[in-house]
């Protein structure tokens, strides 16, 4: 009963650790895949990877590292949410608080804030790589695709945060960003066209963007949300297709001789 | 598994440890930094903690010396002596084995009681659960059980009743044998009581934890940490002279008028109350933050975000007496500001000018109105001379179509005429407001112009007739209507001509020119562009004002009303919470500081100076005016405050109320539109506070008194002097003031045939009463009047009167003189007067002695009796 060995058969036929571990790992090639099979994180990674095509002076890491900075955004965003209210009357006084009072709040918001910058910097230094080595030609045509989407899902996570201190450089940048949503063709108020479908002050793709005719409150909620929730999620999706394409259309593309 | 070559991993491994420690070094200084470094009010609140443990300490030793020194300390000595006295008795043994015995009965006694006591509970609970059930059920065994239990209830009940009388009966036998302790007790813990609470203080003031001391105010969203550092701000004592550890200055103004706990520091002081982290930060002097914080005089500012009226304000002198240079130069005139509503009010009305100036005199003050007297009010346009011809042209065409100068240089004055004007000038006081060569203008709230130059200004006609009848050619003008003859106004024109004139004045139109009439239209144009008409009334008289035919013919029009009512310069209502990012500091972008304050002081200083094309003049203010203006300026912005803040001005109460604001009426309304006595005088609340306050006139004065005054005021001189307030600086002698001399009394009012004398005094005794002043005052049986008055001049010499007033030739000239007193003023008004002298006159220096009501009797009747018998 006291035999160590006793106790880890007890422990290792318990139904919990079954459910978990399901059964025993043995060094085989068989176990090393089904470990990486079994795994969900395991296994968007491929299996086999080309020493070539890890080389860091081919790929410079950069989509790993913009992974790396979207998890810090993501942990530090969440804690952020803790001590923002997305309102006019509170939204600047909260940021003032990380900065004064709120413990850890400089480098919480400043990690947060930097490395937002950093991850705009880094995606488009890997579209860049990408690109100079070809790696969107065939069979990868569909995750340059989704590559594209990505980048422009950051720049909007990057534009909706913007707004949420509520200060004067993100009060102006929504106002000239949605203004220039007003001069879309058929779909702004001033854009061409729009007058074939009725579009006005109140209805067109500005109204829509900022839940009103001006940046007010409705703009600073709309902004939060799109940048705490919907953006993020469709984002994670699309990053695990990203990843999960890599894999099936045969690893980092290989550097030519 | 693909790197697996040692040198490699060798090589890693260092990079490794260095990142490492790089990370940890990194992370323990951001632990450091977020408790320590971001939160520098830890240290000085346990500066101040240990600043004020010292003071503490110092004041307990000092009580503790004292005590020493009262013999207190002796005191204290003797009764721990006495006391330990009685305990030895108490403690002796025969005493304790019959206070042990009686104690032990006490006790056996005390435990019965209890358990009785609980006996009975028990027993009335069983009672009451055996009434619900038998309610419920109605049978008679429960009632036969509640019947029992009564019983149960009642023999216990009156077991209490006994063990109690015996308890009380052995407790007062116990009570004699510790009485005597406990008196001495109580008298040594009062004792040291003075001491233990000192040394209490100490120990409470230690154990005030270190925190961030924040005030919230909902309803404006202040979070104020100011007290954090600033943690002895609304202490009771000054703890420290050194900041941030003082108290408020003046607190018994500021911070008891503005509880800290409702108010904050930013309301008033501005700043950024949030910021903990450094000085720079919280005091708002960062960039980014629009709002530096307030020092000094400079904080009177925010005074004007609540009070409607600041000029009675303690403690806002300062932005009260700015707020009287935004009436000085007509701020309001150009630029919509709440509060100030007047409009074409600030400069004389300029529809005939053309009849009242010289042309190459209009020129050259159009040019540069300083140039022609230093404290002119109108600012400086930059015209060109062509400009400033176009102006004055349009202006001259109004009422003529010549450019004409008058000049009197070489005239022959008739001396005899000369000799009576100056006599006059003298008479009417014309130098109360009036500067001439550098002197008089006392009264500067009137704005007179100087008239050191005037007879090379105006001609002597239009002269004539303003001093016969200022409000025909100027309605509204401050300039009263002297009661002169024909002939004295003759005279009077005469002497000032002649008197005060500028001799190298140049004059080039004596032989008129003709006005062209393209000159008329650009000087409209110019007209309109800067709004000349906002202080000058260019119209009013439209029938007066008739375009000549032979101008007409050629297209020129005269501005309508209607043309000339918009202010032409920006809403100043908020310009002192304007984001700093809204101003336009133009070619000054990197020359001055970016802040607003800075901005509104260097718009003022050089209106002109932000980019080309503005329009505003410049007034050439001195540097202690721009900081004034600025001040009030500052102090308009359009922060949400709540009504709840709000202290309102008399009139917007009287808005607010309903109640319509006091006017003049009657005869009497004509004779002040005439004589403009509120130029001077107050009466109920209009007027100027340069000469007594009028309000209770009636109740004050004797009427035979107020007619002798006003008929002469010369005569009765040497009662009514005044010390100007105003345009008295160091060094500089006061001069003696009194009232002009009106000649009321020689002409019928208006429409009625009686003197204005008469209106006046009939007004006086209708309107400007109060029932506060009895007419009589209450009388004495007892003693004979001769008697009460010797018993008044006793108690006038007894008090010292004499030290500031002044009875025939004795006495101080601090206080009004009293010679003449039984003739001046009412007994009602002596009798209440000396009762509060503060009632009528708040800011009165006369002392309070308390006086007893028979007291006021005898001094009252004792100076009734000062009386000069009029010569």
């Amino acid at each position: 009963m006291n035999n160590p060995t006793d106790i880890k058969e007890r422990v290792k036929k318990n139904i919990i650790w079954k459910s978990i571990f399901r059964r025993d790992y043995r060094n085989t090639v068989r176990d090393r895949a089904q470990a990486i099979f079994g795994n969900v994180f395991l296994h968007l990674h491929p299996v086999q990877v080309r020493e070539g095509a890890v080389k860091l002076r081919f790929t410079w890491g950069m989509g790993g590292i913009t992974f790396f900075a979207f998890i810090i955004l993501v942990i530090t965003g969440v804690v952020l949410m803790f001590y923002y209210h997305p309102s006019v009357s509170q939204a600047y006084s909260d940021i003032k608080d990380l900065e004064f009072q709120v413990p850890f709040g400089v480098i919480l918001r400043n990690l947060h804030r930097w490395g937002a910058h950093f991850m705009v910097i880094v995606v488009m230094i890997h579209m860049f790589r990408v690109f100079m080595t070809g790696s969107y030609k065939a069979p990868r045509q569909f995750n340059w695709g989704v590559g594209v989407i990505l980048l422009v899902l950051t720049f909007m996570l990057s534009f909706t945060g913007y707004l949420t201190p509520w200060d004067q450089l993100g009060f102006w940048a929504i106002t000239v960003g949605t203004n220039m949503g007003a001069a879309t063709p058929l779909l702004g108020y001033q854009g061409p066209f729009s007058e074939f479908l009725h579009i006005t002050p109140f209805n067109d793709v500005r109204f829509a963007l900022l839940g009103g005719s001006r940046v007010a409150d409705n703009a600073l909620l709309r902004a939060y949300i799109w940048h705490c929730v919907a953006i993020p999620l469709v984002s994670v999706i699309l990053m695990f297709v990203h990843f999960w394409r890599v894999r099936k259309d045969g690893g980092i593309s290989k550097p030519h001789k | 598994m693909a790197n697996e070559n040692k040198n490699n991993s060798n090589y890693r491994a260092y990079l490794f440890v260095f990142f490492s420690v790089v990370l940890l070094a990194l992370t323990l200084w951001i632990v450091w930094d977020d408790e320590f470094g971001l939160r520098p009010w830890k240290n000085y609140q346990q500066e101040f903690k240990t600043l004020k443990h010292a003071q503490l300490e110092k004041e307990y030793s000092k009580a503790a010396s004292d005590f020493q020194k009262s013999g207190d300390a002796q005191k204290l000595a003797a009764l721990k002596a006495q006391l330990k006295k009685a305990e030895d008795l108490f403690n002796s043994n025969d005493v304790q084995e019959k206070y042990k015995k009686l104690n032990a009965q006490w006790v056996e006694n005390h435990e019965h009681s209890v358990k009785n006591t609980k006996e009975l509970q028990t027993a009335r609970g069983q009672y009451l659960e055996t009434e619900y059930y038998f309610t419920k059920t109605q049978k008679p065994e429960y009632k036969k059980k509640m019947d029992e239990l009564q019983k149960q209830i009642d023999t216990i009940a009156s077991r209490a009743t006994v063990l109690q009388k015996q308890g009380d009966g052995l407790k007062s036998s116990l009570a004699p044998y510790t009485a005597g302790i406990a008196d001495l007790q109580a008298e040594i813990s009062k004792l040291e009581s003075v001491l233990d609470e000192k040394k209490e203080r100490i120990g409470t003031s230690d154990k005030v934890p270190v925190e961030i001391k924040q005030v919230y105010i909902k309803d404006i969203d202040k979070a104020d940490r100011c007290q954090s550092c600033h943690i002895g701000i609304d202490g009771s004592k000054q703890i420290s002279m050194k900041q941030p550890f003082t108290r408020h200055p003046a607190s018994f103004v500021f911070l008891k008028n503005h509880d800290p706990e409702k108010f904050g520091c930013t309301f008033c002081h501005r700043g950024q109350g949030r910021a903990t982290t450094s000085v720079v930060k919280a005091h708002g002097n960062e960039k980014h933050w629009d709002e530096p914080m307030l020092e000094g005089d400079m904080t009177q500012t925010s005074c004007l975000n609540c009070h409607g009226d600041v000029k009675q304000l303690r403690g806002a002198e300062y932005i009260a007496q700015n707020t009287e240079l935004v009436r000085k130069y007509g701020c309001y005139s150009c630029h919509k500001i709440p509060g100030y509503d007047g409009f074409g009010d600030v400069g004389p009305v300029l529809t005939e000018v053309g009849t009242k100036v010289n042309y190459s005199w209009a020129i050259n003050w159009l040019l540069d109105p300083k140039k022609y007297f230093s404290k002119a009010r109108m600012p400086k346009f930059y015209f060109k001379q062509d400009e400033a011809e176009a102006i004055a042209d349009y202006l001259f065409s109004m009422s003529g179509n010549t450019r004409h100068d008058v000049d009197y240089a070489s005239a022959k004055p008739d001396e005899k005429l000369v000799d009576q004007g100056k006599q006059l000038w003298s008479q009417a006081r014309c130098n109360l407001c009036h500067v001439t060569n550098g002197k008089g203008g006392n009264n500067v709230k009137v704005y007179a112009p100087d008239l050191s130059k005037i007879g090379s200004k105006v001609s002597k006609e239009w002269m004539f007739k303003w001093i016969k009848n200022p409000n025909a050619y100027f309605p509204g003008t401050k300039m009263p209507r002297f009661r002169f003859t024909d002939q004295e106004i003759n005279a009077l024109v005469e002497y000032i001509v002649n008197e005060y004139k500028d001799d190298d004045a140049e004059m080039k139109y004596t032989t008129p020119v003709e006005i062209k009439a393209e000159s008329i239209r650009k000087g409209k144009d110019l007209i309109l562009k800067y709004g000349c008409y906002g202080c000058h009334k260019l119209q009013g008289m439209e029938e007066m004002v008739q375009v000549a035919p032979s101008l007409l013919s050629q297209g020129v029009t005269f501005l309508k009303g209607e043309e000339m009512k918009e202010k032409i310069g920006a809403e100043l209502s908020s310009i002192g919470s304007k984001p700093v990012d809204m101003l336009d500091f133009g070619k000054l972008k990197k020359s001055i500081p970016n802040d607003r304050l800075s901005y509104i002081k260097q718009k003022l200083r050089d209106p002109r100076g932000y980019r080309l094309g503005l329009r505003m003049p410049n007034f050439r203010l001195t540097e202690s005016e721009i900081n004034g203006l600025a001040s009030v300026l500052y102090g308009f912005t359009d922060n949400n405050i709540p009504s709840r803040y709000m202290v309102p001005s008399r009139q917007q109460l009287d808005k607010i109320a309903g109640v319509p604001s006091y006017k003049f009426t009657g005869d009497f309304a004509k004779v002040i539109g005439d004589v403009k006595c509120t130029n001077c005088h107050s009466i109920k609340g209009i007027g100027a506070d340069y000469a007594p306050d009028l309000t209770v006139a009636g109740s004050k004065l004797q009427e035979s008194w107020i007619r002798k005054f006003l008929a002469n005021p010369d005569v009765i001189r040497p009662l009514l002097q005044q010390m100007p307030k105003f345009g008295l600086s160091a060094g500089q002698t006061p001069q003696k003031v009194t009232m002009p001399k009106f000649n009321l009394g020689t002409q019928k009012v208006e429409d009625t045939n009686r003197s204005d004398v008469d209106v006046i005094i009939n007004y006086f005794q209708q309107e400007l009463v109060t029932t506060d002043i009895p007419k009589q005052i209450p009388v004495i049986t007892t003693l004979s009047p001769e008697e009460q008055v010797a018993k008044g001049k006793e108690l006038y010499d007894l008090k010292g009167c004499k030290a500031c007033h002044q009875v025939g030739t004795e006495g101080g000239a601090l206080g009004p003189n009293l010679s003449n007193v039984g003739n001046r003023l009412n007994p009602g008004f002596i009798f209440k007067h000396l009762e509060n002298a503060r009632k009528f006159k708040p800011d009165i220096v006369e002392p309070n002695y308390g006086f007893s009501e028979r007291e006021r009797i005898y001094l009252t009747n004792y100076l009734m009796t000062l009386k000069l018998n009029a010569k």
